[in-house]
């Protein structure tokens, strides 16, 4: 939803001392990916997804620096980042489980899936849980359709789902073991 | 990545299936990784490169380097290999569309400075999940067509482009490439370490990984192609076609991967190999034949879904009976997506529909798309299928054409009211109306999402009309009207 428009007359921007563009995202940056590309600007997918995958989300900070570095105007920066889904850029919780909901989920119980995950963590969907462990979202098709319903805990997918096997995937989590989905890693 | 047998059974599929196919040697693209009717998919693991060369690979390449650049091209001409992400555009003829090089008196050509290979890999589409298996499995296949296709059009820099959803997928072929790299696949030495060529191995390819955001729409070439450079996914006006000018303003090519992956064998087993599987047009003239394989991933109501290889022309009921064991619960068949949701559906009386390039024209979808079939069991309700699509559409308007943002928008509301008891009977004019502006190829819009919208909206409300119309309330509203003295 590009097109609407943001009250950005009001907007203020947080500030922390500490960079988020750290000295090693720009190094890997000025290493591996500038030098594939004709211009600084193909390099901001690269340089968001970095920002999206350490802080699980853009802050308009790091926008403001990867603009900075990549001689990029900041309005550049916010176009391309607000128009992808994946970019976040309001905080979400420490773990984010998206729920397929396209044409083949939905028709192999993608609901009962999704109720599943409200009943167990008391939210609804768009919502992140009191203790910012877990946002819920649900989404359009994750391409595993022959495996339906399907959903993304963080970046591992879940395939076959069903009700306990959802559920079973956070209490693992809250139980210690989900160490290795934090942000992804 | 562990692959989740859903609802598998163990029982080994007739022999009816593909004889031809056996009989040409079997599959072409999943000859490494074990799919139904072959094998059991219980056996699938990622094809490294050693054993990737070890079972054959890297031969196409090797047999396209002693050939002409030219040669290449024309071998693939010869095949008629229609393009596998929906469209069927003929892959060798979209590679001749790029600025021709001139010859000195010596023969040489002249430099062709950069061109761009753009790989889609951003699938996105409900329904479609096929390309993820190569990338899973076998990426060293795709990788091969890669630098075949490079070498073929004198291409200097490979991108593949992969939707941001497909975490594994990504990892899976970064290290392939690093694998690729470390054998001298790519890299600054040349193709296979600077193998001999006729242009003197020279020829040096550079492959990348491009991760998308999470934007269906990237997966429009020319959407692809603003991706690639950084920008919001907003459709280009054509022409300029990419092959002039494309990704930062130079000549590229866009090709899905399951359509490099095909190269490898076409190269090393000749075009006559892959005219022999598949059919030609039934509908005569000028029409393009469906030749060679196909990778088919059925899903929805079906006992074994999952992806198949098959020749293309294999009729929907065969790919659903034997090699999905049937419908779940054994009930009866409703309807199918073709391929991908944006091309229709297919009603109940069409299910001997024949997979191949001319299904649109002959069963009234869009056309063939992915090949990727959802199907419908007779206790669905068509008109949530409907409302299900027009909420996808309206979440995936990239907003740049006001009748496909605005139109995808309207859609939604009206399938929602229809769905909750709450629309009339002129509502159903209203949405065949809207979505017949929207667009209906040529379109009103830049890109073919409206075009795909309005086809899988006008399919469902034409042949399962019906239902819809059990869930109006008529039009004509009784009033009562007081005229006299109470």
């Amino acid at each position: 939803m590009a097109w609407i428009t943001k009250p950005s007359a009001t907007t203020k921007v947080e500030k922390r001392p500490e960079p988020y563009l750290t000295a090693s995202m720009k190094d890997e940056l000025t290493r591996t990916y500038l030098p594939r590309y004709e211009t600084k600007h193909a390099a901001l997918l690269p340089a968001l997804h970095m920002i999206q995958h350490e802080y699980g989300w853009v802050p308009q900070q790091a926008m403001l620096e990867v603009a900075e570095f990549l001689s990029l105007p900041p309005s550049e920066v916010i176009d391309t980042a607000s128009f992808y889904e994946e970019y976040w850029l309001k905080p979400k919780g420490k773990h984010l489980i998206s729920v397929c909901r396209s044409i083949a989920c939905e028709f192999c119980g993608h609901e009962a899936i999704t109720q599943a995950v409200k009943d167990r963590l008391g939210i609804d969907v768009g919502e992140t849980t009191d203790d910012g462990m877990f946002t819920l979202i649900e989404l359009e098709c994750l391409g595993s359709c022959g495996t339906a319903p399907v959903a993304l805990m963080n970046e591992e997918l879940l395939e076959c789902l069903t009700p306990q096997a959802v559920v079973k995937a956070i209490d693992e989590i809250y139980a210690g073991g989900g160490k290795k989905h934090s942000h992804g890693h | 990545m562990q692959f989740a047998p859903n609802g598998l059974t163990t029982s080994t599929p007739s022999g009816k299936v593909n004889p031809n196919l056996a009989a040409l040697g079997g599959p072409a693209l999943t000859k490494r990784i074990p799919c139904w009717p072959y094998a059991d998919p219980a056996g699938r693991h990622v094809v490294s490169y050693d054993e990737y060369v070890r079972t054959g690979g890297y031969q196409g390449l090797r047999k396209a380097l002693s050939m002409k650049p030219d040669a290449v091209t024309e071998e693939v001409k010869k095949s008629v290999l229609r393009g596998r992400g929906g469209a069927g555009f003929p892959c060798g003829l979209k590679w001749t569309f790029l600025p021709k090089l001139a010859v000195d008196e010596q023969g040489n050509e002249q430099d062709p400075g950069q061109r761009y290979l753009a790989i889609n890999a951003d699938e996105s589409e409900p329904g479609t999940f096929k390309d993820r298996l190569l990338m899973d499995f076998d990426p060293h296949l795709v990788l091969e067509g890669i630098a075949i296709a490079c070498y073929a059009c004198r291409i200097k820099t490979a991108f593949i482009f992969i939707r941001g959803e497909y975490h594994h997928q990504a990892h899976v072929l970064e290290e392939a490439i690093k694998e690729a790299y470390a054998n001298g696949v790519f890299g600054p030495k040349g193709l296979l370490g600077g193998a001999a060529t006729g242009r003197g191995g020279t020829f040096a390819v550079d492959c990348h990984v491009h991760r998308g955001a999470g934007a269906y729409i990237c997966g429009e070439e020319t959407a692809l192609l603003e991706g690639l450079e950084g920008k919001r996914g907003w459709p280009r006006i054509k022409p300029p076609f990419p092959a002039i000018k494309g990704l930062f303003g130079k000549p590229t090519i866009i090709n899905n991967v399951e359509t490099v992956a095909h190269l490898p064998s076409i190269i090393e087993q000749g075009a006559e190999w892959f005219t022999k599987q598949g059919v030609v047009s039934s509908l005569g003239g000028n029409n393009q034949p469906s030749h060679g394989t196909k990778l088919m991933g059925v899903s929805g109501h079906v006992n074994r879904p999952g992806v198949f290889e098959c020749e293309l022309g294999i009729p929907l009921r065969t790919l659903v009976e034997e090699l999905c064991g049937g419908i779940r619960g054994g009930r009866k068949f409703k309807g199918a997506i073709a391929g991908g949701i944006s091309m229709g559906v297919l009603g109940p009386d069409q299910y001997d529909a024949p997979m191949d390039f001319d299904i649109g024209r002959k069963f009234g979808v869009l056309g063939l798309g992915t090949a990727c079939p959802t199907v419908f069991d007779d206790q669905t309700d068509m008109v949530s299928v409907a409302r299900n699509i027009t909420r996808f559409f309206k979440h995936e308007s990239c907003g740049q054409c006001t009748p496909c943002r605005e139109g995808s928008g309207w859609l939604y509301q009206i399938m929602c009211r229809i769905e909750q008891g709450e629309a009339r009977t002129k509502d159903l004019d209203l949405a065949l109306e809207i979505a017949t502006s929207m667009g209906s190829m040529p379109g009103t819009t830049i890109c073919g999402l409206a075009d795909g919208n309005n086809w899988a909206v006008r399919t469902i409300m034409q042949k399962y009309r019906s239902e819809f119309e059990a869930k109006v309330k008529p039009t004509f509203v009784p009033v009562k009207v007081s005229v006299g003295a109470r």
